[in-house]
Order: structure tokens, then C-alpha cells, then sequence
């Protein structure tokens, strides 16, 4: 240890030996020693450093090229539309008949033995579902009238009936759903997904998130976690302007900012250069480089005027209350064109505490026409087929009554559904038990999800790992061995 | 799950909780008094000649049994910066920098930390991280989102709280309490009608901590009904007192029993109870003999409030179309008249003048915690699943079990006043299990960007066990015997070698080992928060206004930022410039509304309490400092200052801008870098519109930057414009 008025200042205004390291020293260590460490891995990803590992200026540092699939995925780009709050499946996607006949009745003594948030099971009471389901599409597939426009695409979709975990406090559910496990600091799905496939897209974020009120996690539900900072989702408002800043001070010409551009990255790298296991200095690196030119592509994307009338009305985009939602949908569809990876939308409102009928209402007044909207477009363009939705919440809804006509937290059989990126649609996967508490047949753990998810992608869900304190981790943790991707193209 | 802390502990708990019948009941690690543990020899630790004080006995005896080496220490110029950030949130001075590099004596860094620490902007800096615990806001959220127009003066209490180093027991008894403990109010002496004691001051501004329950987030909308509006308040209340002062996530107990959670349904509702009485009242700010005056004053007070009706009137009458020269005359005659009325008002011998009649028809008050009448109380009820209308039981106020086992004591607290007090005066116990363990915990990850306890707002059954036990248990003993104070703390923990380490110290085996630092091999290198990245362009600048305290400031926002805004009228623009550039911590804070630039770096929502900020890495950020209109205004600034010290020589304007902005001289490679930019810059000017589309002429330049060439001055611009957006600015080594 030294004392800190003896330590040297080397004439550079490094400090100690380990910073002189020149990038090509840098280099060779990574390969000979730590080349699995975030810092190895950040820098040895394809492109981020030339192949000669030249020492220098220029790194044509690229952690998001894009890279080939593990295998061969239908899918290449995902939409997922989060319901925050959690929407009940036994009045959207799953019908129990069987809740009318014991509406109003005290629970079986042995589905009681479970935890809830709100409810002691002991002296709940069933309450029927107060939503019509009817019969869709060829598949005769059944859907609720709260997403009867949804349901026009039931031939597109596959509902999984049989989804479960066992955290049934929003918090950790959500988090659970967003990272595969309940704890802080793991990476989310969107950024695991541009980790393995990186970008197509040089101009827009790889990795997008939007709601339309919160967050509830913050930027826990589109953090990079442990991955490299590159990995990250960057959030859009959707009131007022998505992205702030992108014209130049008229001060300020084109061909000025290039060159100040250039100097300032000069000047990052060598900072780098000294600095090199933290991937925030390398990712907002990126970030510049990103930055200048959305500059000229995200004007573009968010100009929705461009639309046709007929377009906007699909997403309801000029109506209440679908404008908020429909907007964001409409992004959706155009970030996806433009080769963003991983657009992640959040629909806020949906903990329906007390009257579950007239929120769920609301709710599907918001949502619905906007996401069928989407698929109708996505379909229309020929987007769908590689683009993968998936619709999900951080739980369903007990089938029991809280308070007079209220739902809690139910994490223990739930559904979602998935369309388009390669699947065949017109399925049902998965059931709960005849009152809708318990998944009991086919189940599908949030693991089994996000383990489907990276398959329809190209992704194998085993290999797709980073190594970080000492072990490989992966989106899927122990689990995913439900994999529905090879069913649901069938 | 398998393998995860979490998992780990929830065995634990699952076998040795009475609760579940486990027949050895083990009380949880945070709820039992911490006793001093012995603080290893130096002596017998392998780095032990780099230890300075007990913090790095403790370090270092962790990073041998890990198997880590520690850093080196960082050189001066880094230290210098780092300490600067830390403790103020400002960059320091190029003769600053100076005076302590070139100080070679050992004492030099014990005088520096005294140095900043006696600074006044010290407060402006911890006092903003207090505030994120306290869900500090100026409006209430939700869809009206309306004003609490007194909350700053909670804000200016905490920042001369933290300036005066006030115990962190008076601190917290202040907050929770001070109404109760501190009766007072500004009667007056009758053997002192003309003065106000120091003492009763010192109870005003008890009171004024009081604030702290009155600008949480709540709906007021009228559909909502008093009786849910008192429950979400009382939950708020509940929620955020647990999370600040004692370090527990208590939201889960409100509706019931969980296995895990140590704290039962029935002692949540007895903490709900404490504050049922209690409920926000406004109260008059000022000196009983100035409220007279201003009664006084009341005829003129009027009259100039009516002169500003007149002119509504007349605007009315117009409905914004062209004025015909008579008109325009009326409204110079209107105007005039307001501001002569106003000007008429007699300076106050009490008051300051702005403080008095600001805002006109109103009163200086503060909006702090008192008590309803009596038989307005509504007694408390455990409510079934936490549901309103499920009433069950009815609780008296009390404390949760599972702490008191460790103070002793009595349980039992009274049903009104001085409910709240007993409450704050047991919170404080030198012997109470978490008070000092979680104060000691943030001031920690403040400093260091983590804490001991990686959840500093949960030590609880699900938080994240310490990974320096001893070292909390140590540091929060330590604080106690030192009477509380959060600056001695500083001075211990700045005069360590562990908050000396270089955070340029690359291992790869300690990286492979502890990849997060969680051991602290070396210093956490540290993004600037919003308000410090604000705070420093704009010192850079010379354009920061020092001003302390007062309302909050609202600076101007280009169309793209305020376009987010539902009401126009909720950001209403300081009139005066200067006050645009004020610290960040007095911008208003509108629970629907974030400043945008604080927004896109990671400001928290306020709607609960904050522990530790998220630091996201976007492109955004990047946007804003290559585009937005203040930075690059600020740029020009920070030209025409450069210019106004060196003149247009580039070589010595590069010498003294990076002196500014980075601490530190320019290396002969890049002053060189920077001297062809300049250059080209020149160069790219004077090709003109020839080669492309040119740049516009500077707008507004300061007087330095208007003397010169234009291409001159706008290429020194565009320089400092690059260095606002180096990585080196933003971050702190």
C-alpha cells in the first residue's frame, strides 16, 4: 500500500503501472486470462475491436453487431406488451363455467392452501366471471368480450393457459417476469435477446421501452443488469415528444458536430484506454455514436403524421381512451420496420383491488383495439411472420372475490398469449384447474416462457450465458425445460 | 431459485421461525442491538501498513479472506476531484486543485475534508440525498398534481441540518416529532415582545421538520372519500417512516401475516395508530410583530391586489387582439400603477420584504404536522387483507415486538399527543437495533456507491445481508458514541485508505472473484447524479448561482421538453434568469412532471422512498449534451469565461478550460488535438456555405466572446461544447 502523497503521477496522468497498459497489452491479457470477465467479453464481441486488435483510435467497437442465431429462429424481432398490474385470465383468456355455479361459495378445503396478498383463503368466496366468452376464429378458439377485437386474430394467436410462479406481490412478480428470477440486478429479457442477436438497426436504440403512466419497477424492467451497459433498454415518453434533443443547435453545423464527434470519441477511448473493465464508459462510447444518428432516423420514426388515416384508426390513435396505447403501438410496428430488436410496452392499471369488472373494462377499452390493431398491421406488412408478440401480466387474478367485486394477485395459473415470429396460431396451451386456480396441465413456469421466447428467436436458452461471480448465468436459471417454441411452429 | 441468497436465507427462516415451528428460534441479524465487535490488528493482516483507521481494519480483513488485493491509493489530483464531488456535488476550482496537489504535507487531506465539510454547500449535497429517503416532492402527484407550496422549507431545513451537523437523533426526533417534543410555538416572551429567542427559532424549524408527512403523494380528486384518504395518507406515513428512519419495507405487513415477514398485520395497524391523531396544519412563519405589521399593511396589501384585478379585467376585455394606441396606453397605466402599490408596501422591520408579501394576498406559513381535535380522531382498526371497509379489531398505537425485545422497555405508547414522541425518543435509543446500523448503511453507499447492506431501505427478512458485518455493527456504535454526528463519520470514513483507493486499479483475479466490488478492492468509480452533472456545467460556466434556500426555481425548457407537461401552466418560468441557473436541488420537483433533463439521468420518482438511485446508461443522455439548447448556451458561457481569464490564445484557452472542467492540465497530446480542432473549426467556417449548409452566428455571446472574430469565438464555443461531453466530466475517478 502506499501512502498517498508518495504515489507517482506517470506524465500522462496515469497512476499506477496497471493503467499504462496499452490496448494491445489489454488485448493479449484479455485473451490469455480474463477473456470470459465482463471486460474480455465487452471487448471481444464481434467488432468491438478489429480482429488484428490493433492498438489505436479507431475501434470499430460494436456489441451490437448483429449476430447469427444459435440455430434457425422464425422470429427476429420482438414486441412485448406487459399488463402491468395484473390482468385477470378467468375474465380475458381462460373461461371457467364452473366459477357461476359456485359463485359466492367458500373455497374447497383443498385449494386453500396457498398464499395471496390480500386474501386469507380460509374465508374467500368465488366469484364468477362477469365477462361473456364466445367462440373464435377457425380454431373455435374461446376469448372474452373485453378482447373481442383481439380475438378476430384468434387463428394468429397461441394462448398458454398453464403460466405460473409463485410471487404474488407486484414488486418481485414483476421483476420475475422481466429477469426470470425475483432478484434485483439480472438482466431483462429484452437485453438477454439483444446480447445473443444484437441489433439491425445503427440508428435507433437495439432495446426499446415505453408505458403509458409508470414504470413500476423503474428501470429495473429494462435494465442490462449484470450484461454489458450497451445492453440496456432505453426508455420513450410517449406524451410530448419520444426523444428530446435531437435537432443540432442551429450554431452548431452537420458537418461540425462530425468532426466534434470524432474528437470527443478520441478522447473517450484513451479515457477508456485506462479505464477498460467499465462498460458504462464503453457503452455511452455507443451511445454517441448511436445518438448522432437518431438525430436523423428518430425523427422519422416517431413522425407518426406519415400514417395513412386509414392506419391511425386501426390503433384508434385519434379516439379516446385508445390514443395513449394505440400511439405506442404504431411506434411498436415502426421501430420494428426499422430493425429495433426488442420493444417492450407497458399498459398501466390493471391491479383491479375492487371493481374488477369496470377496470377490467377500462382496461381492455385502452388496449384492445390498439393490439389488435397491431396485428392487423404487422399481418398487412408482412412483419408478422418475423416479428413475435407476446401479451402477458405479472399474474393473473384470483377467481376468488376480494371485498365486493374485487380480484387479488394470482400467480399460481395465469395466462398469456404469443403471435406472429413463426407461429402457428390457433392453439391453446395449457390448462388451469376447473375453477382456475391451480396450472395443472402442460405447465408453463415464467422460465418455460422466456425459454420459448429465446427459441423462437434463434436462441438457445442453455447457451445463451454470461459469466459473472464465478458462474455462468442465464435468463432461464435452472429452469425452461417446457419449451413450447418447437410446438408452437408445428 | 437454488443457490440465491434469497432461497438461502428463506430456509433459514422457514426453520428456525417460531411461527412455522422450528424449535430453535433465531432472532434476525439487524434486530438485535449491535455490540462493538473488536476491530482486527493490523499488525496481523497482510496489507496491514495501509491501514489508517478502523474502517480499514475491517476492509482489509475481508479482502484477505477473500483473497483480494487492494488498490493502490489514487493520486491527488483524482482525490481532490473525488472529494469535492463527494462532499459538495461541485467541481473544485483550478486554485483549489492547486492548493491541495501542491500540498504535499500529510495534512493537507485531513484539511481539506475540514475545509469542505464547513462549507455551506455541503448540506445542498447530502441534504438532496436525504431528501430522495424522504420522497421529497413539490406537488402531490396523481392526475391534478397539485402544489404544496410550504415543502421547500422541509427542503432548506434539511440542507442546515446536515451545514450544522445536527445529531442524527435530534434529526430524526425533529422529523417524527417535532411538534410533539418541542411544544412551542412564536408566542412571545412576554419580557421580549421585539425579538424571537434563538430557542423558539430552533422549535420553529422542529416544526418545520414536521413537513415531512405533509407533501407525500395523494389523490385529490373530490370523488375521493375522507375516510380512504386517511388511510392512504396513514399508510404513507407508515410506510415512509419505516423505510427512512428505521430501514424496513413494511408495505406487506398491511395486509397480512407473512411467513417471512417479521413484523405482524396487527403491530403495522398499532405503527398506523401512532399518527392517527395527527394531521397537517398550517402554521404562520413569521415573527408575531411583523404579522401585525402586515395586518396593517392590509389597506395596501388590498389595494395593489386590486390593482392587479383591473388589469385582468382590461386583458379580458381585449381577448389577445391588437391594441389600439389609447389601449396600449391604459395597460402602461395599469401596469405602472401595480408596481407603484406594490413599492408602497412598508418595509417590514421583521421580515425580509420578498418573504413578507410574496406571494401578495398571502401569509409566509409552513404546512408541518399537528393533531385534529380530539373528537375528529377516528380510532384505528385492523382492516381484514388491508381492505378499507373490512374493519377488524380495533389497535392502539404501538411499537412492532420484534424490535422492542431488543431496546426493552415499555410497548405501550399514549393515544394523541405524544404518541409520535415516544415513538421518535424510542427510534433514537442508543441501544435501538436499527436507527444507527441504517444511517451509518447510506451514509456509506453515498459515499462508496453501495452500501454495507446492498438494500439500504430494507434489513429486514428479505433484504440483502451485510458483506461487512462487523464493520456496520462497528461504524454504527462508533456513530452513537460520537453523539450521532454524520460529520465525523465523513471525517472517518474520507480519512481512510479504503475511500483512497484508485478506482483505475485493474485485476483481473480480483474481477473474476468480486466482479460488482462488493469487497471494496478498489474506489467505485461514480456517474455525476443529475443535480451534480447540472451543478457542473454550469460552475464550469461561472454561471451557477450560489443563492441558498427559498422556493423552488423553475427554469425555462426548450418546446420538445415542455411539450410532455398536461397543464402549460404547471412550469411556471422564474421571471428572473439568474434564478434558472440555481443548484439543482431547488428546482421544482413535480411528482407528474420531472425536469426533463433530471428525468433522462435518473432522477427518482417520488412517490416512495428512494435508497439508491439507478444509474442507466442511454442514448438520451448522449442527445442532451450534444443538443440541448441550455448546454450548449452554457458552452458559450464557459467560452467567454475561458477568454475573459487567457484572452483568444488557444493554446492557453485549452490550458485553463480543461483546468476548469476536469481538474487537471491537458496532456501535450491533447492540447494538441484540441488546438486542430479549433483550427479546423476556423477552417470549416471560413470555407462557408460553399462545401455545404454553415452554421448560425453565436446568439446572445457573452461580452468576451462578442469582442472576438466570430469563427474564433464560435470555435472556442464548440470546444468547450466537446468537453461538457467527455466521459471525464461525468465521471469521478
Amino acid at each position: 500500500m502506499l501512502n498517498p502523497n508518495d504515489v507517482l503521477i506517470s506524465p500522462d496522468g496515469s497512476e499506477h503501472p496497471e493503467s499504462l497498459l496499452s490496448r494491445r497489452q489489454l488485448l493479449k491479457r484479455s485473451s490469455l486470462g480474463f477473456g470470459a470477465l465482463a471486460l474480455g467479453d465487452c471487448l471481444l464481441r464481434d467488432g468491438f475491436v478489429r480482429a488484428s486488435g490493433e492498438a489505436g483510435n479507431s475501434l470499430s467497437q460494436n456489441p451490437l453487431a448483429v449476430r447469427p442465431p444459435h440455430f434457425g429462429g422464425t422470429a427476429k424481432n420482438v414486441i412485448f406488451l406487459f399488463m402491468q398490474g395484473g390482468p385477470s385470465h378467468v375474465d380475458t383468456f381462460d373461461p371457467k363455467p364452473a366459477l357461476v355455479k359456485y359463485d359466492g361459495k367458500l373455497l374447497p378445503e383443498d385449494l386453500r392452501d396457498f398464499d395471496l396478498a390480500q386474501i386469507n383463503t380460509a374465508d374467500a368466496t368465488m366469484m364468477a366471471s362477469t365477462a361473456k366468452f364466445r367462440r373464435y376464429g377457425q380454431s373455435g378458439m374461446e376469448i372474452s368480450n373485453l378482447f373481442k377485437n383481439v380475438a378476430r386474430h384468434a387463428d394468429d394467436l397461441a394462448i398458454i393457459r398453464s403460466c405460473y410462479h409463485d410471487n404474488f406481490i407486484h414488486g418481485p412478480a414483476i421483476t420475475f417476469m422481466h429477469s426470470g428470477t425475483a432478484l434485483l440486478g439480472h438482466p431483462t429479457v429484452g437485453a438477454w435477446v439483444v446480447y445473443g442477436l444484437g441489433c439491425e438497426s445503427d440508428s435507433l436504440p437495439a432495446y426499446i421501452a415505453m408505458t403509458d403512466r409508470v414504470f413500476r419497477n423503474g428501470p429495473n424492467m429494462y435494465t442490462s443488469g449484470f450484461l454489458p451497459a450497451v445492453y440496456q433498454g432505453t426508455y420513450l415518453k410517449t406524451e410530448g415528444a419520444p426523444i428530446q434533443n435531437l435537432s443540432r443547435p442551429r450554431q452548431l453545423a452537420a458537418r461540425e458536430q462530425r468532426i466534434l464527434m470524432n474528437q470527443i470519441r478520441a478522447w473517450n477511448e484513451r479515457h477508456l484506454g485506462e479505464r477498460p473493465d467499465d462498460s458504462r464508459l464503453s457503452a455511452r462510447i455507443q451511445n454517441y455514436e448511436l445518438a448522432f444518428r437518431m438525430q436523423t432516423a428518430a425523427p422519422d420514426l416517431i413522425d407518426i403524421a406519415q400514417e395513412s388515416k386509414s392506419t391511425r384508426d386501426l390503433y384508434g390513435i385519434d379516439t379516446e381512451p385508445t390514443a395513449r396505447f394505440g400511439r405506442m403501438c404504431l411506434l411498436a410496428r415502426r421501430m420494428v420496420e426499422r430493425g429495433v430488436r426488442y420493444v417492450h410496452l407497458v399498459s398501466n392499471g390493471w391491479d383491479a383491488h375492487f371493481g374488477c369488472k369496470e377496470n377490467h373494462a377500462k382496461q381492455s377499452a385502452k388496449t384492445d383495439i390498439p393490439i389488435a390493431g397491431l396485428l392487423t398491421d404487422l399481418k398487412a406488412r408482412g412483419l408478422l411472420e418475423s416479428t413475435l408478440v407476446v401479451w402477458a401480466g405479472e399474474f393473473g387474478r384470483t377467481p376468488i372475490r376480494q371485498g365486493n367485486d374485487g380480484r387479488d394477485h394470482h400467480p399460481y395459473g395465469f395466462s398469456s398469449w404469443m403471435a406472429g415470429g413463426g407461429i402457428r396460431g390457433g392453439k391453446t396451451i395449457g390448462a388451469t384447474d376447473e375453477l382456475g386456480f391451480h396450472a395443472i396441465e402442460d405447465k408453463v413456469h415464467v422460465n418455460d416462457l422466456h425459454a420459448t421466447l429465446l427459441s423462437l428467436l434463434g436462441l438457445n436458452h442453455e447457451q445463451l450465458t454470461y459469466f459473472f461471480e464465478g458462474r455462468d448465468f442465464r435468463l432461464t436459471d435452472v429452469g425452461g425445460d417446457n419449451n413450447l417454441a418447437e410446438r408452437l411452429v408445428l | 431459485m437454488q443457490g440465491t441468497p434469497i432461497a438461502a436465507l428463506a430456509i433459514v427462516v422457514t426453520l428456525t421461525s417460531p411461527a412455522l415451528g422450528g424449535d430453535q428460534p433465531v432472532i434476525h441479524w439487524s434486530f438485535q442491538t449491535p455490540v462493538r465487535p473488536a476491530v482486527p490488528v493490523p499488525a496481523e493482516l497482510e496489507h496491514g501498513d495501509g491501514v489508517r483507521n478502523a474502517i480499514d481494519a475491517f476492509v482489509f480483513a475481508k479482502l484477505e479472506e477473500k483473497r483480494l488485493t487492494p488498490a493502490p491509493l489514487a493520486n491527488r489530483h483524482t482525490l481532490v476531484r473525488r472529494a469535492y464531488f463527494d462532499l459538495l456535488g461541485l467541481p473544485p476550482s483550478p486554485d483549489q486543485v492547486k492548493k491541495f496537489v501542491e500540498d504535499s504535507s500529510d495534512s493537507a487531506w485531513l484539511a481539506l475534508i475540514d475545509e469542505l465539510l464547513e462549507s455551506k454547500h455541503y448540506g445542498e449535497r447530502w441534504g438532496r440525498h436525504w431528501l430522495d429517503v424522504t420522497r421529497y416532492a413539490d406537488t402531490h402527484g396523481f392526475e391534478s398534481d397539485i402544489s404544496c407550496p410550504n415543502a421547500w422549507r422541509y427542503r432548506d431545513y434539511v440542507v442546515q441540518s446536515f451545514n450544522a451537523d445536527k445529531p442524527y437523533d435530534q434529526f430524526v426526533q425533529e422529523q417524527i416529532a417535532g411538534d410533539e417534543i418541542w411544544p412551542d410555538n412564536l408566542d412571545l416572551d412576554p419580557k421580549q415582545v421585539w425579538t424571537l429567542s434563538d430557542e423558539k427559532r430552533r422549535h420553529l424549524n422542529a416544526r418545520i421538520a414536521t413537513g415531512l408527512y405533509t407533501f407525500g403523494p395523494e389523490i385529490s380528486e373530490s370523488a375521493m372519500d375522507a375516510r380512504r384518504q386517511k388511510y392512504a395518507r396513514l399508510t404513507d406515513w407508515v410506510d415512509t417512516t419505516s423505510s427512512a428512519f428505521l430501514g424496513l419495507t413494511m408495505a406487506c405487513a398491511r395486509c397480512h401475516d407473512h411467513k417471512f415477514d417479521p413484523i405482524t398485520q396487527h403491530e403495522y395497524f398499532g405503527l398506523q395508530a401512532v399518527f392517527a391523531s395527527s394531521a397537517p396544519v398550517k402554521i404562520l412563519v413569521i415573527h408575531p410583530m411583523a404579522y401585525s405589521e402586515w395586518l396593517d399593511s392590509y389597506p395596501r396589501i388590498t389595494r395593489a391586489g386590486e390593482a392587479v384585478k383591473s388589469y385582468k379585467i382590461f386583458e379580458q376585455k381585449i381577448g389577445g387582439r391588437e391594441l389600439n394606441e389609447e389601449e396600449k396606453a391604459r395597460k402602461q397605466k395599469l401596469l405602472a400603477n401595480i408596481g407603484k402599490l406594490i413599492l408602497e408596501l412598508p418595509v417590514s422591520s421583521y421580515t425580509q420584504q420578498e418573504e413578507l408579501y410574496d406571494p401578495l394576498m398571502g401569509l409566509p406559513t409552513a404546512t408541518v404536522l399537528g393533531h385534529d381535535r380530539p373528537e375528529l380522531v377516528k380510532p384505528v382498526h385492523r382492516l381484514e387483507r388491508g381492505e378499507l371497509y373490512s374493519v377488524k379489531e380495533r389497535i392502539h398505537p404501538g411499537l412492532p415486538h420484534v424490535l422492542t425485545e431488543a431496546t426493552g422497555g415499555d410497548e405501550t405508547l399514549p393515544e394523541t399527543f405524544g404518541c409520535r414522541k415516544k415513538l421518535a425518543l424510542w427510534m433514537t435509543r442508543p441501544d435501538h437495533p436499527l436507527t444507527a446500523r441504517v444511517m451509518v448503511n447510506r451514509i456509506w453507499a453515498w459515499h462508496f456507491g453501495h452500501g454495507i447492506v446492498s438494500t439500504p431501505n430494507d434489513f429486514g427478512t428479505r433484504g440483502q445481508p451485510p458483506s461487512h458485518p462487523e464493520l456496520l455493527d462497528w461504524l454504527a456504535t462508533e456513530f452513537v458514541a460520537q453523539g450521532w454526528s454524520v460529520k465525523a463519520l465523513h471525517r472517518l470514513i474520507l480519512r481512510s485508505s479504503t475511500y483512497q483507493m484508485s478506482s483505475r486499479f485493474v485485476s483481473h483475479e480480483n474481477s473474476a472473484t468480486d466482479p460488482t466490488n462488493r469487497y471494496l478492492w478498489r474506489m467505485n468509480r461514480r456517474r455525476l447524479e443529475a443535480e451534480a452533472l447540472w451543478d457542473s456545467v454550469h460552475t464550469v460556466a461561472g454561471t451557477l448561482n450560489l443563492k441558498m434556500g427559498g422556493r423552488p426555481v423553475v427554469p425555462a425548457l426548450a418546446d420538445d421538453e415542455i411539450a410532455a407537461l398536461r397543464e402549460p401552466w404547471h412550469w411556471p418560468v422564474s421571471a428572473d434568469p439568474a434564478e434558472h441557473t440555481r443548484r439543482g436541488i431547488y428546482i421544482m420537483v413535480r411528482r407528474n412532471f420531472r425536469f426533463p433533463m433530471f428525468d433522462v439521468f435518473d432522477v427518482p420518482i417520488a412517490s416512495v422512498s428512494c435508497p439508491e438511485r439507478n444509474v442507466t446508461t442511454v442514448a438520451p443522455q448522449a442527445l442532451w449534451g450534444l443538443n440541448n439548447r441550455s448546454v450548449f448556451r452554457q458552452a458559450q458561457e464557459f467560452a467567454g469565461r475561458v477568454v475573459r481569464k487567457t484572452g483568444d490564445d488557444p493554446d492557453r484557452f485549452v490550458d485553463h478550460a480543461w483546468k476548469l472542467a476536469l481538474a487537471r492540465a491537458p496532456t501535450a497530446r491533447e492540447k494538441s488535438e484540441a488546438l486542430t480542432l479549433f483550427h479546423n473549426f476556423v477552417n470549416k467556417a471560413q470555407e462557408g456555405a460553399a462545401v455545404g449548409p454553415v452554421a448560425e452566428p453565436l446568439e446572445n455571446p457573452p461580452a468576451s466572446l462578442a469582442a472576438l472574430p466570430g469563427e474564433r469565438a464560435a470555435a472556442l464555443v464548440k470546444l468547450c461544447l466537446g468537453i461538457y461531453n467527455l466521459n471525464e466530466f461525468l465521471f469521478i475517478d
